[in-house]
């Protein structure tokens, strides 16, 4: 018994390093090029991978040689570098707005300039998307699609509370002063949260920039060669008042925002806990998909504005690329997100692709609205537009009075230039020190917050 | 099983209990002691029973207890999050960690306690360093050498952590010193090498200990979360700790899918813990007098 | 007479040779999973790292960033906190439950396997079910308890003041059974005639509890001390999944800035210079707690 016990082991053992071993090499073992999609979609949306099987066959049609094999990959920060080291990364993958310049400085990310000018897409790239792709001059990245903040809305709940117009639409709040008014009426007549406010997490902070700005705050500018932080200005503490009172004078936020992050958010307003939410538009299956509101009971606002004005903060999901991706299988990769119609070319196959994506939103109950810019080739605009046009399915006027905003290009703003998470970060401390304390000192807290950040630029960027 | 035993040897004695304020006293001790198991078992009921509510029902609702017990959410729920398949790479895992803690540091153990070479006692003194100061500090250059192998996505690298376990080295090394000398002394004579003397001698007459760590070990690796969740999440062999960790920060599932998965991963131990309560109780006396 | 020497010689010999060879895959497991990490965090923190390769020297200009990056202070802070809330919630209560459950008359053994129920659940499942637990506002549970007894809804691990305690609680529901089983244990071993001096002088159960017992579990409550000191030192997933460090990192721990630095930053030199901080404290509090104990056996 005991005997077997130890030779049991031992097989276990040598059975595991040969396992390992016969990895590396099958890894090296390879003819014809092959991509490794990791923008292949969960085993779960089956909608989703139907919908990728016909890319790949048309693909296949045009680039028979090439083999495309799903390598569904999530990025998470925790995991990324045993498989950018190992090479194991798919050829191309999804990664978060907040990454890429991270992942370049640590030499894991693949310049795919050359390829990009062969094609000429880079001169059609959205150019601060562009720019939060790019380290010295070279492109590391393509926009999957870019991304503008806007105010999501559970229609259901405006209905509820009586605030709609004539047509039913939601009467918005336009201001943040109409904000805090509106969502005392949410709450008074639903007993849902008016608004659901960030403060878990550095999201919080992301959030919050956006907000402050309508105030005249800006958190960091360059002096000469040195960044300065501005965290503790007036506009920035009005900022923070506001949001104090919409905790303790007005009381229309969730219990406990400091337990929100993105996620909860989407929750909130799926369930119906929260009626209105900061997001973007390319996160509306969140609240529909994911958490279980109809389609039609989604409305998007624009960012209400503050004394200082209106303005959305936009940026970009981008697509990175392994860097033992050989030439042959970048541009393959590429080829592909052409097929997807994600690449700004106007062609049978990518407006196959863009309808084929729009067909299997409209099927999985994902409101169907029209994507942001990220490319600003003008044909591919108006080809977008029209795989959409047909497989609309809510009410656009729902979503009019964003588009409006977001296509004023004075009002879009990218996030803040420098040491953006240690910024975020800063500012969701202090958020949270307000909501949970109704008596908190607003300046002392940004002082503090102030020369934290200051250290931090002094440190790194202005070193 | 005796349920009383009058109390010979303890602080309160038979005779105490003639005066009302220990009689009262004693009472209120039993209170306080089912209280105890109260708070013990609350929350694990509370997460089962919460698995019964729905979404909505547990998000806004304001009663504890769900207003229908379908079963059918659960099973929904194993099919949905393909639980299964998780169980099932907890189990490889589990099972080449339970060889390897049994097999490393009872080697270890015993030479320290019965071959003892030269210098057995720096070796000794170093795994006693590695009980005061734990793995997880060091985590970093650990995961960082394991990538340089190439070792991620495969158990390998989880099974031969478990075999270097200070507090199971020193568990067997306890062990072993309590074992008859002569025993092993005439065995040499005979000429039996030493690892045949560890394999038939000490091993047999360990099952005792054996059955310890077995059981630790078993409950160790299924919770084993941060080595697991940087080599095998993404990979086709995450466990089902890696899985909570992942589905609780994603946000695909929502709440009550969550606390149904959290009530799956618990099963398995608390099941482990049905059938060997005894041993499991009992051991982890000796380990900690001894330890 | 050369010859029994030699034979002994060679004796020794081989068994030193056999013992340090089954000694050997033990040495190298350790080795590879303890003892070189721990060095090697040492040579990480001196170096930068771009990717995972070992650039130029930096000398302490990692700790120099680490220790004047604004979370540190809090970390720190708030990973003493841990240790004293520890001290003060979960040293105790296993104390408390031993004394009671080993003088239960009836039932001991339920009392016993019920209590240690909790230990056996997986440190991830406990912290995510916890999280659950302390949902705040109206609907949460503990909540909805307290509406029940007529009391507003609290914030639990929002509010400041109470995240670190109710962590300590939720580490000290998981921990005490089994802690208190090894109590219960250490309970048995006191010998008995000393109860029968103590009654023969007239002792009341206080004053036996005071003065026999607890001096009895002394030296096993020595132990137990440092090792909790030492397990709570590293806390990390308990604020990583139940407060993300918050409210304003009023749970921030040190393991939590490392896990950060290490798997949000890619930044392993920052990640390895807190582990050797973390390391050197540890090694301190033990020291101190050893001295300290000797000057008091002596």
């Amino acid at each position: 018994m005991k005997r077997t016990l130890s030779v049991l082991l031992m097989i276990a053992c040598l059975t595991g390093f040969l396992f390992a071993n016969g990895q590396k090499d099958s890894g090296a073992a390879k003819g014809a090029t092959s991509i490794k999609l990791g923008i292949w979609p969960e085993d779960t949306l089956t909608g989703d991978i139907e919908m990728h099987k016909g890319y790949v066959k048309a693909f296949n049609e045009i680039y028979p040689d090439i083999k495309v094999i799903p390598a569904y990959y999530k990025y998470a920060t925790d995991t990324y570098v045993p498989l950018a080291v190992s090479g194991k990364l798919p050829t191309i993958y999804e990664t978060w707005f907040t990454e890429p310049q991270k992942i370049m400085k640590n030499g894991f990310a693949r310049d795919i300039t050359a390829e990009l000018k062969e094609l000429g897409w880079d001169k059609k790239m959205n150019e601060s998307v562009r720019n939060l792709l790019s380290s010295d001059g070279k492109i590391y990245g393509v926009p999957r699609d870019a991304y503008a903040l806007g105010l999501m809305i559970n229609a259901d709940l405006f209905k509820e509370a009586g605030l709609v117009d004539g047509d039913g639409l939601p009467l918005y709040p336009k201001t943040w002063d109409e904000l805090a008014k509106t969502a005392v009426i949410i709450k008074e007549k639903t007993g849902a949260a008016g608004l659901c406010l960030l403060a878990k997490d550095n999201a919080g902070g992301w959030h919050f920039t956006n907000i402050a700005w309508g105030f005249g705050a800006n958190f960091v500018v360059q002096k000469g060669n040195k960044w300065v932080g501005q965290l503790n200005s007036p506009e920035s503490a009005a900022a923070f008042q506001y949001v104090s009172d919409l905790k303790w004078k007005y009381d229309v936020l969730t219990p406990n925002p400091t337990n929100e992050d993105w996620g909860t958010g989407f929750r909130a307003i799926g369930t119906g806990s929260a009626a209105m939410y900061i997001a973007a538009q390319d996160a509306v299956n969140q609240p529909t998909q994911v958490n279980g509101l109809p389609a039609t009971s989604l409305a998007m606002a624009p960012v209400p504005a503050g004394p200082a004005g209106q303005f959305s903060l936009m940026g970009g999901t981008p697509y990175m690329f392994s860097k033992s991706a050989t030439d042959e299988e970048v541009k393959a990769a590429l080829k592909y997100l052409e097929i997807m119609g994600k690449a700004p070319v106007v062609s049978e196959t990518g407006l196959a692709g863009l309808e084929a994506d729009a067909k299997n939103r409209a099927d999985e109950g994902i409101p169907v609205i029209p994507a942001f810019p990220a490319w600003t080739d003008k044909a591919y605009l108006k080809a977008q537009q029209d795989a959409i046009d047909a497989y609309i399915n809510v009410d656009m006027r729902m979503f009019d009075s964003y588009y409006e905003k977001v296509s004023e290009e004075s009002n879009l703003r990218t996030e803040e230039p420098v040491e953006t998470q240690a910024l975020y970060a800063e500012l969701t401390k202090v958020l949270q020190s307000v909501m949970v304390d109704e008596n908190a000192d607003i300046p002392a807290l940004l002082e503090m917050a102030q020369k934290n950040y200051q250290r931090i630029l002094d440190d790194t960027v202005n070193k | 099983m005796k349920n009383t035993d009058s109390n010979l040897k303890g602080i309160i004695r038979d005779y105490d209990l003639n005066r009302w304020s220990v009689r009262i006293g004693y009472a209120a001790a039993y209170l306080l002691g089912i209280l105890f198991l109260v708070i013990c078992f609350f929350p694990l009921i509370w997460t089962m029973l919460s698995g019964f509510k729905e979404i909505k029902e547990f998000v806004l609702g304001t009663k504890i207890l769900p207003e229908e017990m379908r079963l059918s959410s659960y099973f929904h729920t194993w099919e949905t999050l393909s639980f299964a398949r998780y169980y099932i790479n907890s189990g490889v895992s589990v099972g080449g960690s339970v060889l390897c803690a049994v097999f490393f540091n009872g080697l270890l153990g015993f030479v320290l306690s019965r071959v003892r070479p030269a210098g057995h006692k720096v070796v000794y003194a170093l795994v006693m360093w590695g009980l005061l100061i734990p793995a997880t500090t060091s985590i970093v250059p650990l995961f960082l050498n394991i990538l340089k192998l190439h070792l991620t996505e495969s158990f390998l690298p989880l099974w031969l952590s478990m075999g270097a376990n200070a507090f199971y080295t020193v568990l067997f090394k306890n062990f072993f010193d309590s074992l008859p000398k002569p025993l092993i002394e005439s065995a040499r004579i005979d000429g039996a090498s030493e690892f045949r003397i560890f394999r038939s001698i000490a091993v047999p007459l360990s099952q005792a200990v054996i059955m310890v760590v077995v059981l630790y070990s078993i409950n160790a690796a299924w919770s084993d979360f941060l080595l697991p969740f940087l080599l095998l999440q993404n990979t086709p062999l995450e466990t089902v700790m890696v899985k909570l960790f992942s589905w609780m920060r994603g946000s695909k599932f929502n709440d009550v899918q969550i606390i149904r998965a959290i009530v799956f991963s618990i099963i398995p131990p608390i099941t482990l813990f049905a059938l060997f309560q005894k041993q499991i109780t009992q051991v982890k006396l000796q380990a900690g007098i001894k330890g | 007479m050369t010859d029994t020497i030699r034979h002994r010689a060679a004796k020794v010999f081989r068994r030193n040779g056999a013992g340090w060879l089954l000694m050997l895959p033990g040495i190298i497991l350790f080795g590879f999973f303890a003892w070189v990490p721990l060095l090697e965090s040492i040579r990480l923190s001196l170096y930068n790292v771009q990717g995972i390769t070992l650039q130029d020297f930096a000398g302490l200009s990692h700790y120099v960033s680490v220790f004047r990056h604004p979370d540190f202070v809090a970390a720190v802070r708030n990973t003493f906190s841990y240790t004293l809330w520890s001290l003060v919630i979960g040293f105790p209560v296993p104390i408390i439950m031993a004394l009671i459950i080993s003088e239960l008359r009836r039932g001991k053994s339920l009392f016993k396997v019920g209590i240690y129920l909790p230990n056996i659940v997986p440190g991830m499942a406990m912290v995510l079910m916890f999280s659950f637990i302390f949902i705040p506002g109206e609907t949460g549970v503990l909540n909805i308890i307290r509406d029940r007894l007529g009391a507003e809804p609290f914030g639990w691990l929002t509010n400041p003041k109470w995240t670190i305690p109710l962590i300590v609680m939720a580490l000290t529901w998981k921990g005490a059974g089994a802690t208190a089983l090894l109590y219960i244990a250490g309970l048995q071993t006191i010998d008995s005639q000393l109860y029968d001096a103590a009654i023969i002088d007239g002792a009341g159960i206080g004053r036996r509890i005071f003065h026999v017992t607890l001096p009895g579990l002394y030296n096993l409550m020595r132990i137990l001390l440092i090792l909790q000191v030492i397990s709570v030192f590293q806390i990390l997933y308990e604020p990583l999944v139940m407060t993300n460090g918050g409210p304003n990192n009023a749970s921030l721990s040190l393991m939590q800035l490392m896990f950060r630095y290490a798997f949000t930053d890619y930044n392993y030199s920052l990640a390895s210079a807190v582990s050797v901080i973390i390391c050197l404290m540890l090694i301190i509090l033990t020291v101190l707690y050893m001295k300290m104990n000797k000057e008091q056996d002596a």
